[in-house]
């Protein structure tokens, strides 16, 4: 009897995706030498399945101001935000997230993982209720499980059935925090975020919006599609990561309510770890004011996705999302399908995502690509013109 | 309480018709995500399916505390009472 035997499944699973090439899931980069080209088993290969939506992670701001504050404040603070943690800088970076949104009220975790993990176990409780998109992020769920509340979820992207569920709660929905994201990660799809706030307005419920993958790429000022719907005045809460368009590591919740900041006295995942380093503090802070002031640099994004998605429904692929957005999922038959896809389009010279199930949801099959403003024309052409000799290649080996 | 369970297990009935034709004859003490080889998304969507059919919301923990679908139809008997009352 072994205490590993319950991950059996998963060893099966790892197995199933072969062992020729490099691994499509926990990919080694040898090294990633700009926002668009990295290495592979010592192959450069054009990077399609990363986060860096605005291409942020070489700017010369960026990684000028993380490097001084490392030579300046030392390589990590080595304490909690409740101890020897908190720097002038993280301050002065929930001050500025706080400006952005012209909100009184803004904290940084350690993660964006943490980030809802950390509010979703503190601001709601013991008779309180958390109701959720069923299709949510991992760290949603594990947020919510942390949660003293009670959790329901609703189906994905549904307003009237989140109306059912706040109803059926009655007085209690008061009392309910609901959760939705700006941009669902796997598919690539949005939200019908005003329906979902006149539903929750209908109840008097609250509502929290994760926007981790639509910062930066929404908004005139990159807040995310609250901002793009004109809707800020009309949530609590929003959640977002430094991961992707911020191109550093960590996440912040950010409020209209002043309150927020009694999470620091009752977050666990706030209190009981490490607060960021002082290089990702800066750099987090340098890409902060890059995304505020980057509509040039999100109007080459939206030009990067019209081209991809047309591309990619010019060869007739099914998409994830009915809107066109940062990230390009097409949906394909069966694992098999997927990996097959994702090993051509790696000999091909394109890193992209293979997704499949159970971190997909409705069980399906995904290659996922996701875009960046710094890649080029070129660099989408090459993606789609790759994606055409796959699906030949694939159309052939279905048909012989 | 036996026209509940009744009641409960007629909508797990009609839920798998809608989610998953395929698996109506599924044995019920039979653990969901092992034997049947469900993944957890199979699983939620046949329970929202049966939240549709009789009207209730069941809690993320009590579907991660049923292991079958007679565990299940146990554990929504009560919210079924509750709702009603």
């Amino acid at each position: 009897m072994s205490l590993f035997e319950k991950f059996e499944l998963l060893s099966q699973s790892r197995k199933a995706l072969g062992n020729h090439g490099p691994p499509p899931v926990a990919t080694p980069f040898d090294s990633v030498n700009s926002p668009t080209r990295g290495v592979v088993g010592g192959r450069e290969v054009l990077l399609a399945g990363t986060n860096n939506y605005l291409g942020l992670t070489f700017h010369p701001e960026v990684v000028t101001e993380a490097k001084a504050a490392l030579d300046t404040l030392g390589s990590g603070t080595t304490g909690s935000r409740m101890a020897n943690g908190s720097y002038v800088p993280h301050q002065q970076l929930e001050q500025e997230l706080a400006a952005a949104f012209e909100w009184p009220s803004a904290m940084v975790f350690s993660t964006g993982y943490q980030a809802n993990v950390g509010v979703m176990s503190s601001i709601v409780g013991t008779g309180e209720t958390l109701l959720i998109d069923a299709d949510s992020h991992a760290s949603i769920y594990d947020g919510c499980r942390m949660s003293k509340a009670q959790t329901l979820t609703f189906r994905h992207n549904d307003p009237e059935n989140l109306d059912r569920k706040l109803a059926r709660l009655g007085e209690e929905a008061k009392k309910t925090l609901v959760v939705v994201e700006g941009l669902y990660s796997m598919l690539g799809d949005q939200p019908p975020l005003q329906e979902f706030v006149d539903v929750k307005n209908k109840h008097g419920a609250w509502l929290l919006v994760d926007e981790a993958h639509s910062f930066g790429v929404f908004g005139e000022k990159g807040l995310g599609l609250t901002e793009s719907c004109g809707l800020l005045d009309e949530v609590d809460f929003i959640v977002g990561t430094f991961s992707k368009s911020l191109a550093g590591i960590g996440g912040f919740c950010v409020s209209p309510h002043p309150e927020l900041d009694l999470l620091r006295l009752a977050s666990r995942p706030y209190i009981f770890t490490a607060s960021p380093s002082p290089a990702v503090i800066a750099g987090t802070r340098a890409a902060l004011r890059l995304v505020v002031d980057g509509q040039a640099l999100r109007a080459q994004l939206h030009r990067n996705i019209d081209r991809l998605y047309s591309g990619i429904r010019a060869l007739g692929y099914e998409l994830g999302s009915p809107t066109p957005g940062p990230v390009a999922a097409i949906i394909l038959p069966d694992r098999e399908s997927a990996l097959g896809h994702w090993q051509a389009l790696f000999n091909e010279g394109i890193y992209a995502n293979l997704m499949i199930p159970p971190a997909t949801p409705n069980g399906l099959c995904l290659l996922r690509l996701s875009l960046s403003a710094a890649h080029t024309d070129q660099d989408i052409d090459l993606i789609v013109e790759a994606l055409g000799r796959v699906q030949g290649t694939h159309q052939q080996a279905i048909q012989a | 309480m036996d026209a509940k369970r009744a009641q409960v297990d007629n909508a797990i009935t009609q839920a798998l018709e809608a989610t998953l034709p395929d698996q109506l004859d599924l044995d019920r003490n039979s653990p969901l995500s092992a034997a049947s080889g469900l993944d957890s998304v199979q699983i939620m969507n046949l329970v929202m399916e049966i939240e549709d059919h009789l009207d209730i919301s069941v809690p993320v923990d009590v579907l991660a505390e049923a292991q079958t679908l007679n565990e299940l139809a146990e554990r929504i008997v009560p919210l079924l009472t509750k709702e009603e009352t």
